[in-house]
């Protein structure tokens, strides 16, 4: 028997330490993972203010089968960061609601201040492209600060 | 006492790097937690298929008008007669109404110089209320 520390040789010259050296590639491949999965919303924000609701639900698809139809306070209209006239809503859309395999969901954003005639004419595209499910895109709104009116 | 020949206590003139992976490790693992994707938030509602139209009596359907100025004119059925309302309020008639009548389909009629915001606060007090049956249109004729 060895005697701690009596300038005998260890017999077993395994190191104790879990080696760390790969550390650093494992935490590469992680960040180079999430760098490529990670899918930003293609198209850009247009300044408009949210109307609010208190019943908001979070829309529960994936974000490339949302597709976001902007309407500004002069009933301008934005599809994929283009202008479209409002007769051009349902030829924009049909195409693309028919490549997603109908699983397409229409997100309206729209200006609060915005006439309702104009989302109306959006929604009658909507239709007239045989889309059945929409969201109207809002804020959510706490109802301690809603305001009366 | 010092014994002669003892070597000087060393100190390392580079920085230790053995900790960044460590360092990057943590902030890998922040940034993993910390991160939340802006989900789009809103009010969802089914829209008919193209040509699809509906029979309902008229004894079945609540009419909501909603005005220029955001008060909403509830009409119920045949009657002629007008109570007039915030959208904040709906709510609660809503409440009422569908228990004694559970079949009730709210039909929202938005006049087209109505602001979006008005049509909005009306959908948000039905979903509020659990509606299911809804139906959005334009106030025509006015």
């Amino acid at each position: 028997m060895s005697i701690k520390g009596g300038g005998f040789q260890k017999s077993s010259k395994a190191s104790e330490e879990i080696p760390a050296s790969s550390l650093a590639d494992i935490a590469f491949l992680l960040l180079i993972f999430f760098m490529v999965t990670t899918v930003f919303q293609s198209d850009r924000q247009r300044p408009i203010e949210w109307p609010a609701a208190e019943a908001a639900t979070k829309i529960d698809e994936k974000q490339k089968n949302i597709l976001n139809i902007w309407m500004e306070r002069d009933g301008v209209v934005y599809i994929n960061d283009q202008v479209h006239t409002m007769e051009e809503v349902t030829t924009v859309v049909a195409p693309l609601y028919a490549a997603s395999q109908r699983a397409l969901v229409i997100s309206v954003r729209g200006d609060r201040e915005v006439p309702y005639r104009f989302m109306n004419q959006v929604q009658d595209a909507l239709v007239a492209a045989g889309v059945v499910r929409v969201v109207f895109a809002t804020d959510l709104e706490q109802s301690m600060q809603r305001e009366r009116r | 006492m010092a014994v002669l020949g003892k070597k000087k206590k060393r100190v390392s003139d580079g920085v230790t790097t053995a900790g960044t992976a460590d360092i990057a490790f943590l902030l890998l693992i922040f940034f993993l937690v910390t991160t939340t994707f802006p989900k789009d938030k809103g009010l969802s509602i089914v829209l008919p298929e193209p040509g699809e139209e509906a029979q309902v009596s008229q004894k079945n359907i609540l009419h909501l008008i909603i005005q220029p100025t955001g008060i909403v004119d509830v009409k119920r059925g045949e009657s002629q007669q007008i109570q007039q309302m915030r959208p904040s309020e709906i709510d609660g008639l809503w409440r009422q109404e569908v228990t004694a009548n559970p079949n009730l389909i709210a039909a929202v009629k938005t006049h087209p110089d109505a602001s979006y915001k008005y049509m909005i606060d009306v959908l948000d007090a039905l979903h509020s209320a659990n509606a299911e049956r809804i139906s959005l249109q334009v106030l025509e004729n006015n």
